[in-house]
């Protein structure tokens, strides 16, 4: 009973979040985070169920809860293509990805648990009057997935797990309409909500005590909303043009991931790990609008994207240094998927390098308390949406302080 | 040791981390002007220049001339102040303001378009009360391109001579009654100068379907631009030149199609057939789209009317109604001062083709920069979009052209200043940055 609760609170503090490449959101347990979100060949605790559901039965405890929040502080700046004195940064609202998982031995082979996190979303603003207004001013995308898993160790050599994943999805978009009235721009607003199903899939292989290697794949979510929303602000004389309780089809896709991990425990106080994760990216062709009312200035609108598939490299390490505190640190390079030509201020994705922190702390010998900081250099670069005629050079900025708690027994 | 300084000290440096914070810096623009001087400019042409738009000449028009939005960038690299001669009223100088509105035609049916804006425009006489001040926006609606050079140009008592000698916007802003807009304008010692003249020398013909008036010659008009040029140059200004863009693919005489007589019953087929002598006259109708019936002296038949042809334009001024209800381009032929025909067509196009050649000759010869006005023209025809919008020639919806079809809305006139600033940048080796279109109104809907 506590628990929903606390489940509860957590959910409803939850807004969109951006940070990783394109959508995608990488803040899945504390420690992880603050081993450069390495995570594939890693069994801590229930968060495995996430990193790769193999991992799970590996645990040692009889029962393992973890729950933590990773509010992100992000910033892009949009300085306008040469010459040029403009330049604007968003003002995005703070997001707050956040994780919980519930996970329990059945027998020594056999483990089941609950996974609850938000692997995709973004949240940005760049205001109602900033110069790229027609094409994004407002975005929210929040994507929660519960994912029951089951996880079985074939021998201590070798462990196999799979969760079914149930993924809600919501999105609300704001931009402004090319169309002046009596009070300025029109504008659009498109909401909607769904839900769909996916997997996710993993192998744990511990050759030696030192060495773990693990490998997971979780399946794209193509997140088809049906009959959204589609609210059109515009001057009276143009009402007949659009429609005002207009709706709207699209398909946003959460691309699949395919991770390999590598660690090994160099000695009793040192861990590091390497882990790499290609993100199919590709999915992502073209956002399409397609309007249940067109109109001859309403047609259904094809936005070309053209993502490309990444490797994701990343490293990390621990070092326990009592039986109360361990240190992290670790940090990643993420290439962005978007393509330069159609590089949409809606989804500002850059080549990002990471570098990330983390500790815990053990007051008792079943409670951590981990904590984890994450800064995000996205690298200065020329980008353009040709289709809109619309660029200059985009940076960014995120910080990503996290807490978290692991309960194990 | 190691283990000891990183318990105390870790988590301090991760508490730090989380207050530090902040968004990334973002580099101020630096322009320079390169080998130009732009503290003093001033900019000298037509109604393009002086900021008309909509029918009239208006305060907020004006302040978004694209001669004001050129001065507003240069002030980025030592562009000191720019004085227009401001109206001050919004409803214009003199009558003929258009806003979109909701007009009834005759046949009951209410539909959005131009509707006259109204309000109380100053009128004659106080529309020529002189402003005081000196200026840099040297745009005199109505000028063509000898006109600048004319003395007694800003003259009030030449405003009632028959032919009228002077020109009541430049009246109200000429420092006497002798001097000549060039004269004047040389007279603020520029350092830099924008000409965008000759448009008129073409256009006046065509919006008068070539009945009106008479296209300047050429001589006339390489004249004229050596005088303007030499002069502004003689005290070692740069400047900026822009050609003329065709004149014909302006929605003024692309809004209403040669075809645009619309038969939907057979009935009114058969009569009009029937009327027109069933064929003789090279004349026939057919249900859909018809060429319009017009007046033409020299038709081929003889009898002085004829049916329009594919590439003949149809003035924006046509009285609508008088197709709708007036049987105007069927039962009757619409007069020949609301047509551009073939010919007139020809003469505008081979004109507009004379005077850019010397327009381009000179600057190149003094070493100016040039703005290529109907290149821009011929790429609108195609369609724009800058950061999202979508620009073109059509009339109202393709947002380059303000209500009377001929001159720019506001960011019409940010797409050309943007042109000029190009043009200034690439013959000076300047940086002075572009304006945002999106930052200017485009046409207002009810």
């Amino acid at each position: 009973m506590r628990k929903s609760i606390v489940l509860l609170a957590i959910l409803a503090l939850v807004a969109g979040y951006t940070f990783a490449g394109g959508y995608q959101v990488g803040l899945h347990g504390q420690k992880q985070i603050g081993m450069g979100l390495i995570g594939t060949s890693l069994s801590l605790d229930a968060s495995s169920m996430f990193y790769n559901p193999g991992g799970l039965s590996f645990m040692k405890p009889s029962f393992s809860f973890a729950a933590g929040i990773s509010p992100i502080r992000s910033f892009t700046t949009f300085t306008k293509t040469a010459p040029s004195a403009y330049n604007a940064t968003t003002d995005n609202p703070l997001g707050t990805p956040f994780y919980f998982y519930g996970a329990a031995k059945i027998t020594d082979k056999l483990s089941a648990g609950l996974a609850v996190n938000t692997p995709y979303g973004n949240s940005l603003s760049w205001g109602n009057s900033w110069d790229g207004r027609y094409l994004i001013q407002e975005l929210s995308l929040r994507a929660i997935f519960f994912q029951p898993t089951l996880s079985y160790k074939i021998n201590d050599m070798i462990a196999i797990g799979a969760g079914l994943v149930y993924a809600t999805g919501k999105f609300d978009l704001t931009k402004a309409l090319p169309v002046t009235g009596a009070n300025g721009d029109g504008s659009v607003n498109l909401s909607g909500s769904t839900a769909e199903l996916g997997f996710n899939a993993g192998v744990m292989v511990k050759p030696t005590e030192a060495l773990s290697i693990g490998v997971d794949f979780r399946s794209k979510v193509m997140m088809d909303v049906e009959g959204a929303d589609a609210t059109f602000t515009v001057p009276a004389s143009l009402a007949g043009n659009f429609p005002a309780s207009n709706k709207v089809t699209t398909t946003l896709p959460l691309p699949a991931n395919l991770d390999l991990g590598v660690s090994y425990q160099i000695n009793e106080d040192l861990m590091i790990g390497l882990g790499l994760n290609y993100v199919f990216w590709s999915v992502y062709d073209s956002l399409i609008f397609d309007f249940e009312t067109n109109t001859p200035a309403l047609p259904d609108s094809r936005n070309p994207r053209q993502y490309d598939n990444k490797l994701i490299v990343r490293l990390g390490g621990e070092y326990t240094i009592s039986d109360k505190l361990a240190v992290r640190a670790g940090g990643y390079y993420d290439p962005s998927p978007v393509n330069k030509e159609f590089f949409s201020p809606e989804t500002p994705s850059l080549n990002n390098l990471g570098l990330t922190l983390g500790l815990s702390y053990m007051p008792v010998e079943k409670l951590s308390i981990d904590l984890s900081f994450l800064y995000i250099m996205g690298m200065e670069g020329e980008r353009q949406y040709t289709p809109d005629n619309f660029g200059g050079t985009y940076e960014s900025r995120v910080y990503i302080p996290g807490f978290g708690l692991t309960y194990n027994f | 040791m190691k283990k000891n300084f990183l318990s105390k000290y870790f988590p301090l440096l991760l508490m730090l981390l989380v207050v530090a914070a902040c968004e990334p810096k973002v580099d101020e623009f630096k322009a320079t002007p390169g080998s130009a001087d732009f503290s003093k400019y001033v900019s000298l042409g037509n109604s393009l220049t002086a900021g008309y738009a909509d029918g009239a000449l208006y305060t907020s028009g004006q302040s978004y001339s694209y001669a004001n939005i050129i001065a507003g960038q240069l002030a980025y690299a030592g562009g000191g102040d720019f004085v227009q001669p401001v109206v001050t009223n919004e409803d214009g100088l003199l009558a003929g303001k258009m806003k979109l509105g909701i007009a009834t035609n005759c046949l009951g049916v209410s539909s959005l378009g131009p509707v006259p804006a109204g309000g109380s425009p100053t009128g004659l006489p106080g529309a020529v009360t002189p402003v005081g001040y000196a200026v840099n926006n040297f745009g005199v609606p109505g000028a063509k391109s000898y006109h600048l050079v004319a003395p007694g140009f800003g003259d009030p008592a030449g405003l009632f001579t028959v032919p009228q000698t002077a020109n009541p916007y430049f009246v109200r802003f000429a420092s006497s009654a002798t001097t000549s807009v060039v004269a004047d304008a040389m007279a603020a010692n520029p350092t830099f100068f924008s000409l965008w003249i000759g448009n008129n020398d073409v256009l006046v013909y065509s919006t008068s379907g070539g009945a009106g008036d008479v296209i300047t010659s050429q001589d006339l008009f390489t004249g004229a631009l050596n005088g303007i040029i030499n002069t502004m140059t003689a005290g070692g200004a740069k400047g900026v030149v822009a050609n003329i863009p065709d004149v014909t693919s302006i929605p003024f005489f692309n809004t209403i199609p040669y075809n645009g007589l619309v038969l939907t019953e057979q009935a009114q087929v058969d009569a009009l057939n029937q009327a027109y002598g069933s064929g003789l006259l090279g004349i026939s109708f057919q249900l859909g789209q018809n060429p319009f019936v017009i007046a033409d002296a020299t038709s081929p038949n003889g009898v002085g009317i004829r049916q329009l042809k594919a590439g003949e334009l149809v003035l924006l001024t046509l009285p609508q109604d008088s197709i709708r209800c007036g049987g105007w381009g069927s039962q009757k032929p619409i007069p020949g001062f609301y047509i551009l025909d073939e010919a007139e067509v020809g003469a505008v196009k081979a004109a507009t083709s004379g005077f850019n050649n010397t327009l381009k000759s000179l600057a190149e010869s003094k070493g100016l920069a040039f703005v290529d006005a109907n290149a821009f023209m011929a790429e609108a025809k195609s369609g724009l979009v800058y950061d999202g919008m979508k620009f073109s020639v059509t009339y109202v919806t393709g947002g380059i052209f303000s209500l009377d079809g001929v001159h720019l809305t506001p960011r019409g006139n940010a797409i050309v200043a943007n042109h000029f600033i190009e043009a200034i940048n690439e013959k000076y080796g300047a940086t002075i940055p572009l304006v945002n279109v999106g930052d200017y109104p485009g046409i207002v809907f009810p």
